[in-house]
Formats: structure tokens, sequence, C-alpha cells
């Protein structure tokens, strides 16, 4: 494969940066499935482990959302605390700003932590509180990075919601600070969240390649480390289109190229070593990293034989968000899994295209129409798995439907070579459960023959 | 006892829920029931992802997706054709709508427009209704017992054009609170038709969101009490209510049909199991069924051998008023000092305590709580349990940390021996744990 700069995504969609991009379509009222703005900018942020997020609205936004992903630290955790002004009727009245400065007060007092992000809800956008104001003032009060972030839920879908927390890192946090002399440059990892784990097992992979992480955007990140993500020499866009706005203002800014690249599969993520490697423009590395790929390909092919074997000729229906969408059927490819339907409600032109050439001509394409729209083409499509995200999980149980959670809420990590294994083992524990058999078969009084007739 | 606030400006570590969310859960133990959200996507999203992890069932809910522009000129749009969608894909019986902070603030009149709509459409035969739930008020508990109460009145609205009520004294309507679980649920209507009761429980989780495997997938609710059940429930002879929350839509029937009530406001632990056995038996005349009995005397006997587990031990517990209320009760019966009660919000149950009860979240648990020996609160709190190094007893919601969680029983001599063991056997295992830590450490 020969490893090409990337630069033929128009910014068409939804998602991307430029303002004249067509409008992410308007969800349908009561038939709307999936977070709102305020949620993804969280996905997007929540993952800088330690900083403090405050949410500035009524409860719920904060109370429902916090602790909800499963994006995991190796360090400090103060990410994880739900931080919220908690506005009540007269709040709402007399507005919620000073409530907001004193609870900004109080975190840093408290807590210390090296920057706040502070997240508009519907109300409070809504009511016009001067987020930006209190944030800038507090800022320089405080002597700490004090960072607003307006996302209101709102304004769009939660893909919005990824795009407008990059746009708030490009003003406030990149390239406001300098990497300690001595920290290796290299490559920022953009939109990769560390779910179970993941960013662990990619960042071992370009360790033993020689390839050093300069800022992880965000996945176990730490705040300081993105204040110098200006000083990176590629960055490379993991599964998130909706921060190659992020990737492009970059690269216009301080001139670091980028390239969009997913660790799903091994030969996604061989590919994405090598464009590292060529990017840096650094032959030594490039030849490190034909080693190490060929090295843990050949391991990898080892490790997968029985699993193929019992994998080979299943079929899938593919159900989740995005750029995920394409490079998991990647994945579910070099495992022999057939993906016989495929969702691409979320999905961009793009994206459709990448599906297109990864698939049959007889993979069903799922558009919208959430729980039963899936399970539809699983029974017409005769699929032995499906593979969604955690919302759905309970619908496939309720069929008994074997299942995989590929989304946010996972326990378990898929990128890399060891993911694909991860993958091809969880594949196949799931669908030799003994309990497909179990339920699916009656107690025995009701297989009996009735006892006199009817 | 008065209730206290901690003075901080953020609510740090929130117990507190939004109040739809317990609209919704409500509308959960109704049969092909719809919720219909009218707010922002993520007002259902994030409910409806919680909701499903606690319980882990797919759960109904709907959004009328309003976005910036629909808040400003005409939110009702949205609903309208959100209620069409709904209606003409799905036929539910039960309609709630469920008004948010944001309808609330953008003062949004929806109440009126489902006036038309059902006038226009001439709807009958299933039940719509709406309610405003800001979640700058209350939280789940409160929005919980408001649904039911709405519901109720849409029920008695309906029926009240039908004229005569034929009263069934040997049928009581069983209003259970919020912090019930499915099991929990089953257990009390278990017990109340042990004495020769038809029980119709509303709503009713126990056959909804227990787990079951009868109808597949469906967009609607599968199990809860049916409609023709819940109207029928109109001429039961008594009300029992369980969780001070639950007096309002008790009273409500009352008010508009006479139908007497009685209100428990716990549920758990020998005192309160007492109380509601001895009232069954009294308005029934039958005797207390045998196997209560037993149970009685098992927990009297598990509670001795756990008594030495719990002497000189201290909890904090955080949670939703009335569950606060009632597993304070159960706590006094153990014997264990009971070191900070922290409720979601307050309500004249918690504010009437005999103790000291604080408003607040996990943060407060943790500060108030310092060196308690057992921790209890949903799942939000394991961190904080684990920094204040206490045993960790999962309650209330969300819980996700525990498989079946939401079939754990807590009502009725059973409840509270179950809950006493597990307590007893995490402070046990907590001592062991410590007991090995010293030993490596010299
Ligand atoms: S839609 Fe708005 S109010 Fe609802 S959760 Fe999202 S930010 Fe909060």
């Amino acid at each position: 494969m020969d490893p090409v700069r990337k630069d033929e995504f128009d910014s068409e969609a939804c998602g991307s940066l430029s303002p004249k991009s067509k409008p992410c379509p308007r969800p349908k009222p009561g038939e709307a499935a999936g977070g709102c703005s305020f949620d993804g900018a969280q996905i997007t942020l929540l993952p800088i482990m330690d900083a403090a997020h405050l949410v500035h609205g009524p409860i719920a936004c904060a109370g429902n959302s916090w602790e909800s992903r499963g994006a995991l630290s190796s360090g400090p955790s103060l990410s994880q605390y739900g931080f919220a002004t908690d506005l009540n009727d007269s709040d709402i009245i007399f507005g919620g700003e000073k409530k907001l400065k004193e609870s900004i007060d109080y975190i840093a007092g408290r807590f210390a932590p090296p920057a706040i992000f502070v997240y508009s809800t519907c109300v409070t956008a809504l009511i016009g509180e001067d987020m930006d104001a209190v944030c800038k003032e507090a800022g320089e009060r405080l002597h700490i990075p004090v960072i607003p972030v307006n996302s209101p839920g709102f304004v769009g879908s939660k893909n919005l919601g990824n795009r407008l927390a990059g746009d708030a890192l490009l003003q406030y946090v990149i390239g406001t600070g300098e990497p300690e002399p001595g920290t290796p440059l290299g490559v920022n990892l953009i939109g990769e969240y560390n779910i179970a784990g993941e960013m662990w097992d990619i960042e071992k992979l370009m360790n033993s390649a020689g390839i050093a992480v300069t800022s992880r955007i965000t996945g176990d990140a730490r705040y300081k480390e993105i204040t110098w993500a200006h000083r990176a020499k590629v960055n490379m866009v993991v599964c998130s289109r909706a921060l190659l706005g992020l990737a492009k203002e970059m690269e216009s800014r301080y001139g670091i190229p980028y390239f969009e690249g997913s660790f799903y599969g091994a030969k996604e993520t061989t590919y994405s070593l090598r464009q590292m490697a060529y990017l840096m423009n650094d032959r030594e590395m490039e030849r490190r990293v034909d080693r190490l790929t060929e090295r843990e390909e050949s391991r990898l092919a080892m490790d997968l034989r029985p699993y193929r074997k019992l994998l080979k000729g299943k079929k899938a229906v593919l159900y989740t968000g995005g750029v995920k969408s394409w490079s998991v059927i990647s994945a579910l490819k070099e495992l022999g899994v057939q993906v016989v339907g495929v969702g691409t409600n979320k999905s961009t032109e793009d994206d459709v295209r990448r599906i297109a050439d990864r698939v049959g001509d007889d993979t069903e394409y799922i558009p919208e129409g959430g729980a039963s729209r899936i399970l539809k083409t699983v029974r017409e499509r005769k699929a032995d798995i499906m593979i969604a995200g955690g919302r759905n999980m309970y619908v496939a149980m309720k069929e008994q439907i074997p299942f995989i959670d590929i989304n946010q809420e996972r326990h378990k990590a898929y990128a890399g070579y060891e993911g694909l294994l991860r993958l091809a083992k969880e594949l196949t524990y799931s669908l030799a459960n003994p309990i497909w058999k179990l339920a699916s078969s009656p107690a025995p009084w009701d297989k009996e023959a009735p006892p006199y007739d009817r | 006892m008065t209730v206290n606030r901690r003075k901080k400006p953020a609510s740090v570590n929130p117990i507190k829920i939004g109040q739809s969310l317990g609209a919704v859960l409500a509308l959960q133990g109704c049969y092909r029931a719809m919720p219909l959200i009218h707010g922002s996507q993520g007002c259902s999203a994030f409910p409806k992802a919680l909701l499903t992890r606690h319980f882990r069932e797919p759960i109904a809910v709907q959004t009328s997706a309003l976005q910036e522009m629909d808040v400003i000129f005409d939110a009702n749009r949205n609903l309208e054709e959100a209620l069409n969608l709904v209606l003409s894909k799905h036929r539910p019986d039960i309609i709630g709508i469920v008004g948010t902070e944001l309808t609330d603030v953008a003062g949004v009149d929806y109440q009126s427009l489902l006036k038309t709509y059902k006038r226009e459409r001439n709807m009958r035969g299933g039940l719509a209704f709406s309610v405003v739930l800001p979640d700058f008020r209350g939280s789940l508990e409160s929005g919980f017992s408001t649904t039911v109460e709405a519901m109720i009145d849409e029920m008695i609205q309906q029926v009240g054009h039908r004229g005569s009520r034929n009263v069934n004294t040997r049928q009581i309507t069983l209003l259970p609170g919020s912090f019930l679980t499915p099991a929990d649920v089953m257990e009390l209507k278990e017990m109340i038709s042990s004495f020769g009761f038809d029980v119709i429980a509303v709503p009713d989780i126990s056959t909804s969101l227990s787990g079951h495997l009868l109808t597949g997938f469906s967009p609607l609710t599968r199990g809860g009490v049916p409609l023709d059940s819940m109207l029928q429930s109109l001429q039961s002879g008594l009300t029992i209510a369980v969780g001070a929350s639950m007096e309002r839509p008790a009273r409500r029937l009352h008010n508009a049909l006479g139908t007497p009530y009685k209100v428990f406001n716990g549920a758990m632990g020998l005192k309160a199991t007492d109380d509601l056995l001895h009232f069954l038996h009294q308005i029934s005349g039958e005797p207390v069924p045998l196997r209560y009995c037993w149970q009685r005397e098992n927990l009297l006997d598990s509670m001795l051998d756990a008594h030495f587990q719990f002497a000189g031990m201290s909890v904090v517990a955080a949670l939703e008023p009335d569950h606060l209320y009632s597993v304070s009760s159960w706590l006094e019966e153990l014997g264990m000092e009971q070191k900070a009660l922290i409720a979601s919000y307050e309500t004249p149950i918690v504010a009437g305590m005999e103790r000291e009860v604080w408003v607040g979240d996990l943060d407060d648990a943790e500060v108030l709580g310092k060196d308690a020996d057992l921790w209890i609160s949903n799942s939000h709190g394991i961190a904080g349990a684990e920094r204040i190094e206490a045993a960790f007893l999962a309650a209330g919601f969300p819980v996700w940390s525990e498989l079946g969680a939401y079939m754990s029983v807590s009502v009725g001599y059973r409840g509270a021996m179950e809950w006493s063991n597990k307590a007893g056997d995490l402070l046990m295992r907590r001592e062991a744990e410590r007991r090995e830590g010293s030993v490596r450490h010299r």
C-alpha cells in the first residue's frame, strides 16, 4: 500500500469545519435518536483527565451524563468528578452568572486544577448568559485557563458538539504552552478517546516503532500537553471526522501535516503507522515501522488462526456512528466476517464512499429508523451477530441475537493488532455461548404433548 | 429536625437526577406506553442511556427533538410532528408528554396544544397527558410521583364521563414509590394478594423492567400494567401508597372518587414490614400467612447473627428522600451509627425525620461521612467510598456496578434480611482486607 497524503476530504458534510457546509439534517421529532451537542462536546473534552469540567445549567444535563463513558485514565481522575452549577428557579430568573463565577472560584480553590472547562447548556444559552465574559474574568483573576465551551444541546447533534469542542481547543488551548525541553516531538492523536484503554495499546505500538506521542487530543490527556500540540510533527485524526477541522486548522496555522486513519484491523493499523513515519519524513523510522508491522502481522495471523476458522462466513450487521462504520468493516473482513448490513445514519458522504469501498454490493445500508430497522436487517439477512452501541445491546438481547458493543460505553479495547485478536475472541465467545440454545428451547412442560384435547 | 445544607456554590458529584427521568421511569411501568420528552435530543438520550444501564433493558422514550430555532419560533410544531409520528407508527395505548426545563423557560404552552390535538383528532381509547417537569426543581422522585398523579388525573377524567362507580372492596390499588425495584414491587404485590386481595400496581415496573423475553423487542414499553387494568383500578376499595411522595396521587384518587388510602412511608426493616402486614391482616380479617411468620423469625435470627458485625460501625447514606427515610429506619434497627444522611432535595418527610438530614451531593457524603465504615448510595458513589475507605453498598439509582441490582429485594422481611446480610458481608470483607493489609505492612 502506498502511503499517500490524504487530502481529498472536502468539508462538505456535517462535522467538518467549513461554515458553508450543508447543515446537519434536522432530527426527526418522534424518531430522533442520539445525544445532543453538549454530549458531543463532553465526549471530546472529558478525557482531559486532570482538568475540572463544570456544567453550567440545571441538574439534568450533568446529573444524567456523568460517569457514562468508558474513557480510562492512567493517573489523575478529576475529570471524573461531576461538577454542576445546578441552577434552580431563582437562578434562572435572576441569572446564573454569579453562581457560575462562585462555582469556578470554588473549584479552583479546592481542587487546584490546571484548567477548568465550562459547558453551556440549553437553558443557560437560551437565557443569554455571558459565559465567555465570566470565564475570561475568572481566568485572569485566578491565573488558570477557564475555557468556555459553547455547545448547548439544542444547536444540533453530537457530531457538531465534537467539532465545537475542537474549536474551543483551537481558540483557547493549543499554542498557549511550550513543551518542556527534552520532550520528544512526534504525533498528535486526535479523536482517540481511550475507550477501554485503547490508547494504551496504540501508544505501546507507536513506542515500539520509536514514534513519540506529543499530545493526546484527548484520550487520557493532561491539560498541559494539549497546550503544546502545535509543536508536533504530524497530526493523525483517529476515527473522528468531526475533529478533522481541528487538524486542518492546525495545518494552516502551524504547518503540521495530517492524515486520517484508524486502528481497527491489522491493515488499517499498519497503514496508520506507516503514514506517520512517512509524514515525519524519517527513513529510519519507516524501516522500523516496516519491521514492526511485519512482525506483528505475522504473529497476529498465527494467533488468529483458530478463531478465523470459526468466524469464516459468519454474517454481521454493523450499526455504529460515522467513521467507525467503515473502519470496523475492515477489521471484520480480516476476520472473515461478512458485513451484510451497515448503519449510515451518522456517516458523511465520504464515510459512505469508504464503506462502499469495503463491502460487497449486496450489503444493505441502514440510513435511519433506530432499533426496529436494524432488527429487520438482521432477520432478513440472516445475520449471526449484531455489532452496535450499548443503547442497542438490550434490544438484541430481547431478540436473542448475539451482540458486541462497539461504542464508547464498552469495556473491551479493539484497537491495534492486540485489539483485533480481542475482537476475534469476543465474537467467538459471543457466538458460541450456550445461552442462545438455552434461551430458545422451551421448558420441558411446554414441550409435552397436551394431556388432553383442547 | 432541621435540614441542613453545606455552603458551596457548585454541586460536586450530584445525586440529584433530572425530574424528567422519573417521568420516563413511571411510564415504563405501563403497557404499550411511550414517554415523549418535549425538549432537545439530549434530554431524552441521556435518560434513555442511564435507565438502560441500570435496568439492562431497552427503554421506551422519544423526543420532540427541539433545535435552537424551534425553541425560539415554534416548539409546538415539533411536538405535533412527534405525536403524529408516534401515534401512526407505534399506536401506543398511553402517551405521556414530558415538558423540560427548556420548554418551561421558553414558556411553551404545550398543554393546550395537547387538548386541541386530542379534540381535533377525536382521540379516544388511549391515555394522553402532559406533565411539566423542569429540572431545576425536585429530582427523580418528584418527577415520578408527579407523573403518576397526572396519569391518574387523566384516567379519572376519561372515566368520569362514563359515570357510575362499582367499588370492589377486594381490590387494592398499589402506588409504589420510585425507589422500589421491580423485585420490590413484585414482593409488595405478593404480600398484599396473600391476604386475598386483587392488586393493581400503578405503575407496575415489576412486569416490565424485571427482565423477561416475552414479546421480543418493541419501541413501546413491554410489560407493565395494561390500560384496561389501570382504568379498572379506579374501582378499587383502597389505595396503598408506598413512599411519602406517593401520597399526592393517592389523595387525588381519594378526592375524586372517595377511595380511602393508606400511606406507608417506609418499606424496609422489621417494623415497617410488621406495620404493613398488620394493616393487611386487620383490613382483610385473614391471618398473616405462615410464610411471613417464618420470614419474620428468619429475619430476627439473621439480625441476631449479624449484630456483632454492625456494633460500633458507622454509615453514610446518600439517596433520594423517600429512599433515605426507608433505609434510615432499617439502619436504626441494625444499631449502626448514622454518621450522615444526605438527600437529593428537601421534602416534608426528610425534614420531619428525627435525625439530622443534609440536602446535598456525594461530595457532602465524602466530607460529612469521613471515617464511616459503610457507604450507601448509587454507583456514582464508588469513588467517594474508596477515598474515605468505606465499604460500598449500591442502592438507589443508577446502579451499574452490579448485575441484577434491579432485582434485589429490600422490602418485607425477606428484603431486610437480604440487605442485612449484604451489609454485614461487606463489613466483614473490609475487616479481613484491613487485617491482611496490616500484616503485609509489617
Ligand atoms: S439537550 Fe440541552 S438541556 Fe438537554 S441534556 Fe443536552 S444540553 Fe442539557
